[in-house]
């Protein structure tokens, strides 16, 4: 059964069950990969999957109930399901099935090339080699990938609603893993573009050098340093922490910026943005997960809090609109707050050799580890393995091995001193975080 | 799920192309969540996850496909596209499946499926609420009640023909105190590879009550100054240490490319010679337990370090065939979607010669690790990371003041030759692991245990 029958099927259902006020969300998506390994093809793999989830309000109270198998039964089934969940529920939040009216960005297509199998072998085959011709130290290039997915998302609902988006991208990437005497060290370089766009050269050769950039490690004392995050780990802390801008934690107490809008909270350096339209990633959406129009929202301004990001149950009880941020973590999932491409924006300190020039001493952080375990978002506190480069008289002198940073999300959001130019997106998940290169003022540092 | 006949022919379209072995996995799972927030009972997740992955092997070639559609077309096409990958001659003659039966060694005496709304949410009421009425302090407290019932069917070229059910239930409290300008947060979340019952042997009420007492004792400790020291680890979760130093790197998905800091070391001593180290999958009800591995291997019990000496690998058929070994039924995936790899499945340091007490009293300056987070590892370059949720300082032989969290880290190869006494309190705790082929259930454990001297991250 396709989704349109399936959908024709809900309807029906929910009607015999005398619904009124009810959705079905609906994601498909098609991946296609080609992974080498010690000059050849190691595995390929394809996959076509969909998942549908229906919800509804029933007795005041909204039901959820989900599913990957698309039969009528499992239609009637589902709907029946949600009831008797929604007739447990005890939260009185005000819910919302969101009625037709919003005004939807019209997104410019952004149908890329999709490879072929043949294409994607060949090119995965030929970055393996890129790798080894890069170094005679590179033993092997593990997890060398091409890639292909495409999503669809779709929404209909009792209000009116009926929207489609999809989006595709390809990715590229290599793990290099360089040998040194009985050391061994590896590094990731993953990028997310066209097919036809993708620079091999430049992947190898970055995979490689940020594993040779490993060799001769050496400790570093323990102590209070100027850290330098590199763009990807800047990116990596806003993922981590993300949570504590949702208006859903901070109603339930669970972050600190509860009730600060308004405030200063960080370093006048600092001017975040959540950006659906972002035109320097894959991830583009027109509406969030409860049907309503998507738009662009400055977080903080020059270390102001603007506003949290909303869904409507939690603009509902702050007394303002949603910010279209009621997005879902995977189809099955109850609607929550998440971003689409959430940024740190570009700041005026230059390169990240111009900010190794203005610290003069200090640590450039290059990986952090570990991160659901490390760090907190309800408390803002982490304590995570690091890996990186000490600085030294404005430059980079050697790899430091086998250290930690420590400190408080909260504090390190107002010691933020420098924000270079070099603002880079991770790889797309379903949200996407960016950042430059940032200088953070003492943090502790534990090493030998 | 799906008839014999339909799978034979799924089977060998997959092996048209000169696969040597192809494999398709049925799964259908329900799960069920149940979450309270504000003392009261939020949102409901309620799910069937539904599909089929076909995997063909040729030589140490792999090639993987799933679908979410059980419909016969879309079983051939999933297998034609998985078979399009290979371009020789089929090799193989007809299939014919044999099912086999292996038995289940977990009673289920409730199944969480069959039991009423309110029978759960009773029970994640009374571990919710014993958190919240613990102390002023505690601002909220967010509450789980999950269970899963996990279904799968596992056909091979090989003939074989079998299935598992797997049911696990788990109770997930994490608590928040405040003291208005500050959070901590405290946590317990235990789970078996049981039904309802779980709750008559670990009531919630005692889980609810955990979480809220490290949520407090952390709110009122100071954060530990940053060094290395010397570290006890307590029984449990504690085993989150051998998990990401060593463990990891014993699986055949980086040891059988020699990207693992154990490849090539069979029968060589790599740990001190107190510590034996076992994977076990057949422990009844635990946690990580099944009856068959996600390629219909039955479980089994493999020590994989004795007295310091390394014995085994975990191994699945893929990474088996690159090693030249067999599998050990340690192969895994979080489900259809995922290829499946050698992976952990209740694995424990077992008990040592140390009392617990002397492990203690050996410390003059240190800390002392109770309860942990989770953690990370690198297992080419070996460097792990774990967390510590909540920890004091040991003085003079005497666990003294609570301290806040901070995480720990080390090189795998060095830090296990450091674990130089070892307890006799051994304990599991549950964790969800993640890796290549998804999140599975598995179990870490340990006594408590000394590390003579590793890095601590604080401030």
């Amino acid at each position: 059964m396709n989704y349109n029958d399936f959908k024709n099927s809900i309807i029906k259902s929910a009607t015999a069950k005398g619904l009124t006020e009810y959705e079905l969300y609906y994601t498909e998506s098609e991946n296609i990969s080609a992974e080498a390994l010690m000059h050849e093809i190691n595995e390929f793999s394809t996959s076509s999957n969909a998942g549908a989830c229906f919800r509804c309000i029933y007795q005041g109270r909204m039901g959820y109930a989900s599913t990957e198998l698309f039969t009528e039964a499992e239609a009637e089934r589902l709907v029946e399901a949600a009831m008797e969940n929604a007739a447990a529920i005890e939260s009185e939040d005000t819910v919302f099935i969101h009625g037709a009216g919003d005004t939807y960005e019209k997104l410019e297509a952004t149908e890329t090339t999709e490879p072929s199998s043949t294409e994607m072998i060949e090119s995965t085959l030929h970055l393996l080699e890129k790798l080894y011709a890069n170094d005679m130290r590179v033993i092997d290039g593990s997890q060398t990938f091409t890639g292909y997915g495409r999503q669809r998302i779709a929404l209909y609902n009792s209000k009116g609603l009926d929207l489609e988006h999809a989006f595709d991208y390809s990715q590229m990437g290599a793990v290099a893993v360089v040998k040194d005497g009985e050391d061994m060290f590896n590094s990731y370089c993953v990028k997310t573009d066209d097919f036809t766009k993708f620079d091999m050269d430049d992947i190898a050769a970055k995979a490689v050098e940020d594993a040779v950039a490993q060799i001769g490690k050496d400790s570093v004392d323990s102590g209070v340093y100027n850290i330098v995050l590199s763009n990807k780990m800047m990116a990596t802390m806003l993922r981590t922490f993300f949570e504590v801008f949702s208006a859903e934690q901070a109603q339930r107490g669970l972050s600190l910026l509860a009730g600060k809008e308004g405030e200063a909270i960080a370093s006048e350096r600092v001017t975040i943005v959540d950006d659906p339209f972002c035109k320097d990633t894959f991830i583009r959406m027109p509406f969030d997960g409860e049907g309503v129009a998507t738009r662009r929202n400055h977080v903080i301004e020059q270390g102001k809090l603007c506003t949290l990001l909303h869904n409507l149950a939690t603009a509902h009880k702050a007394g303002v609109a949603s910010t279209g941020n009621g997005r879902k973590a995977g189809y099955a999932a109850a609607v929550s707050v998440l971003p689409y491409n959430f940024y740190l924006e570009k700041g005026g300190a230059g390169s990240k050799e111009d900010i190794f020039a203005k610290v003069g001493e200090g640590i450039y952080v290059t990986a952090l580890n570990g991160l659901h375990a490390g760090a907190n978002a309800v408390t803002g506190d982490f304590s995570l393995a690091a890996e990186g480069f000490l600085i030294s008289g404005g430059e980079i002198r050697h790899a430091v091995k086998n250290f930690t940073v420590s400190g408080n999300f909260y504090e390190m959001l107002r010691k933020i001193a420098l924000v270079g130019d070099d603002l880079e997106f991770s790889s797309p998940s379903s949200c996407c975080f960016g950042a430059p290169t940032v200088m953070v003022e003492e943090i502790s540092v534990a090493g030998k | 799920m799906i008839p014999k006949q339909l799978l034979q022919e799924v089977l060998q379209k997959a092996l048209s192309t000169g696969a040597d072995f192809a494999e398709i996995y049925v799964e259908h799972t329900k799960e069920n969540n149940i979450f309270m927030i504000d003392n009261k009972v939020d949102s409901i997740k309620d799910r069937l996850i539904s599909g089929v992955g076909i995997r063909i092997l040729k030589g140490t070639r792999c090639v993987t496909g799933s679908t979410s559609s059980m419909e016969r077309d879309a079983l051939l096409a999933c297998a034609g596209r998985v078979a399009g990958a290979l371009d020789g001659v089929p090799e193989c003659a007809s299939v014919h499946l044999t099912e086999r039966l292996f038995g289940d060694i977990h009673t289920v005496k409730i199944v969480p499926d069959s039991a009423s709304m309110q029978y759960k949410t009773d029970l994640l009421k009374e571990g919710y609420f014993a958190a919240k009425n613990y102390h002023r302090e505690i601002s909220q407290v967010s509450a789980n009640l999950l269970d899963f019932d996990h279904n799968i069917l596992i056909a091979n070229s090989d003939g074989l023909l079998a299935q598992d059910r797997q049911i696990r239930t788990r109770m997930n409290i994490e608590a928040i105190a405040s003291n208005g300008t500050e959070n901590q947060t405290g946590g317990c979340r235990p789970g078996r590879r049981m039904g309802l019952e779980l709750f008559d042997m670990i009531s919630p009420k005692d889980i609810g009550t955990e979480a809220a007492r490290q949520a407090v004792t952390v709110l009122h400790a100071d954060y530990l100054k940053a060094g290395r020291m010397p570290v006890a680890i307590e029984n449990g979760f504690g085993g989150v240490i051998f998990h990401e130093a060593c463990g990891h790197s014993l699986e055949a998905s980086c040891v059988s490319i020699g990207q693992s800091q154990f490849a090539g070391k069979l029968g060589q001593q790599i740990a001190n010679e107190k510590v034996t180290a076992i994977d076990d999958g057949t422990i009844p009800n635990a946690w990580g337990s099944f009856n068959i591995d996600d390629e219909g291997t039955p479980a089994q019990r493999k020590v994989l370090i004795e007295k310091g000496i390394l014995k085994n690998y975990m191994i699945d058929k893929l990474n088996g065939r690159r090693m030249g070994m067999e599998g050990n039924g340690s192969c895994r995936r979080q489900g259809y979607q995922w290829a499946p790899t050698s992976r952990m499945s209740n694995t424990f340091i077992d008990n040592g010669p140390d009392r617990n007490e002397d492990i203690i009293k050996s410390i003059e300056y240190g800390l002392y690790a109770k309860d942990m987070g989770g953690g990370s590892v690198n297992p080419t370059t070996g460097a792990f990371n774990f967390s510590v949720k909540e920890g004091y300082i040991i003085r003079n032989g005497e666990i003294c003041e609570a301290v806040r969290g901070a995480s720990l880290i080390g090189n795998g190869a060095d830090i296990i030759k450091d674990i130089d006494m070892v307890g006799q309190n051994l304990a599991t705790g549950q964790g969800m692991c993640g890796a290549s082929s998804g999140s599975i259930p598995t179990d870490v454990g340990q006594p408590l245990i000394r590390v003579s001297n590793i890095t601590v991250g604080g401030r």
